[in-house]
């Protein structure tokens, strides 16, 4: 017989990093879910994803035992790091801080594409360039 | 203990994706996504603000990327988050012979059982993971006796513990996590193991002490990429080296990483998805 599901945490952590501090703790510990069991799968599952932003959805059974899923980075997680830069602009209508060619939006909307209410390719890259330029990057042809 | 912060948001409408980017600009822990918003953590020797939050949402807000927003600000201080997991576990029998049980569970041992007392916590090591199973059953594999053990990323110090139960004369445990040497130096306590094992918040390249006869690291697969030459240097020419906490995917890449500094495989174990490596250093080596 099916388990029964008692509810379903999402979380956004550092692939390779998750640790039992906030917000793993708080929200998996609410739920008497094993935190360092988790933290355990989910570090050896994205080990390979080192710097990026992974966002997890849990499935917390009554049993206490639980199952997860991996998303793909927020988009502007990818910008940054497709641009090399930190950060976006404090005042991205006025200054620009970084460029990012068509080619690597069309990367990110790919990668993205499992996890945007996009139709097709061409609306996912008008979406991330959209993200790009609320972060003061300049989307070049 | 560290301190965290939590800052509750809500925006309208609810651009999670968008927000979350855009927060991860700053130096955060990490986002909890609920229904209404997003809960933003900090921790709060990192000096973020609310302000420095707020700075983001009302650019997004002179975007016309959101209408409203709404941000609360709490204090978190750290604590056992895991006490409510805790009430709940078991006791383990490793192997025939190793058992691992917590301070609050009795458990009446069979003749020639080893009882080893771990309270968990907030470190790593429960005894429940295949990946602690695996570490443990090659430690009582390999140990022939009065060895001195170096156990990296000690956690509950489970490992060091069973090590100097198990025949060692002594066990140096090292972690980087202060709940670590906390929890760590709790179950040495509770098994009367105080000058046989240390536990010490450093890390691996920090430590002054070589030539142990084995060492077992029960890690994440990208730290146990970057060790490997440090752990040669800590280990006598004729020890055993255990690597845990690896998926079965990742094998060749450790096997070719280790084998570049010197290690030889010489077992494997499997349990469901996990694998715990045994290695030996290589002959006339370097």
């Amino acid at each position: 017989m099916a388990k029964k599901i008692e509810g379903f945490i999402k979380l956004q952590i550092s692939a390779g990093a998750a640790n039992p501090s906030p917000p793993v703790g708080p929200a998996l510990g609410q739920k008497g879910v094993n935190i360092m069991e988790f933290c355990k799968q989910f570090n050896a599952r994205t080990s390979s994803q080192q710097g990026l932003i992974i966002p997890v959805v849990i499935t917390v059974f009554s049993d206490k035992s639980f199952t997860f899923v991996t998303k793909t980075p927020p988009a502007a997680v990818l910008l940054k790091k497709a641009a090399k830069v930190e950060k976006g602009s404090a005042e991205p209508n006025k200054t620009k801080v970084a460029k990012v060619t068509k080619a690597q939006v069309r990367e990110i909307a790919t990668t993205k594409m499992p996890d945007l209410n996009a139709y097709d390719i061409e609306q996912a890259m008008s979406m991330i360039s959209g993200t790009a330029r609320s972060m003061g990057f300049t989307v070049e042809e | 203990m560290k301190n965290f912060k939590k800052h509750i948001i809500t925006t309208k409408p609810l651009v999670t994706e968008l927000t979350s980017g855009l927060l991860w600009q700053l130096d955060i822990e990490g986002i909890n996504e609920t229904d209404d918003g997003l809960i933003v953590f900090t921790e709060e020797s990192k000096k973020i603000h609310i302000s420095d939050i707020e700075k983001i949402l009302l650019e997004m807000l002179n975007q016309n990327l959101i209408e409203d927003f709404q941000i609360e600000e709490e204090i978190l201080e750290d604590k056992n988050w895991n006490e409510e997991y805790e009430k709940n576990v078991r006791v383990i029998e490793v192997s025939d012979r190793l058992v691992l049980k917590p301070s609050f569970k009795n458990y009446k041992p069979k003749p020639n059982q080893i009882i080893i007392t771990i309270d968990p916590k907030m470190s790593f090591g429960t005894g429940e993971h295949a990946t602690t199973k695996l570490a443990l059953r090659f430690i009582e594999k390999y140990l022939k006796g009065n060895e001195k053990v170096l156990d990296v990323g000690s956690g509950s110090g489970v490992l060091a513990i069973s090590s100097v139960m198990l025949g060692a004369s002594s066990a140096l445990g090292i972690d980087n996590d202060e709940w670590c040497l906390l929890n760590g130096n709790e179950n040495v306590k509770a098994n009367n193991l105080e000058g046989k094992v240390e536990i010490r918040l450093v890390e691996i390249q920090q430590i002054e002490e070589k030539d142990f006869d084995l060492v077992v690291a029960n890690i994440n697969k990208h730290i146990l990429l970057e060790i490997g030459r440090f752990i040669r240097q800590k280990i006598k020419e004729t020890g055993i080296l255990i690597l845990s906490g690896l998926l079965t995917i990742d094998e060749n890449d450790i096997v070719k990483s280790y084998s570049e500094v010197g290690f030889e495989s010489i077992d494997r174990s499997e349990t469901d998805e996990w694998i715990a490596i045994a290695f030996k250093i290589k002959p006339n080596y370097g």
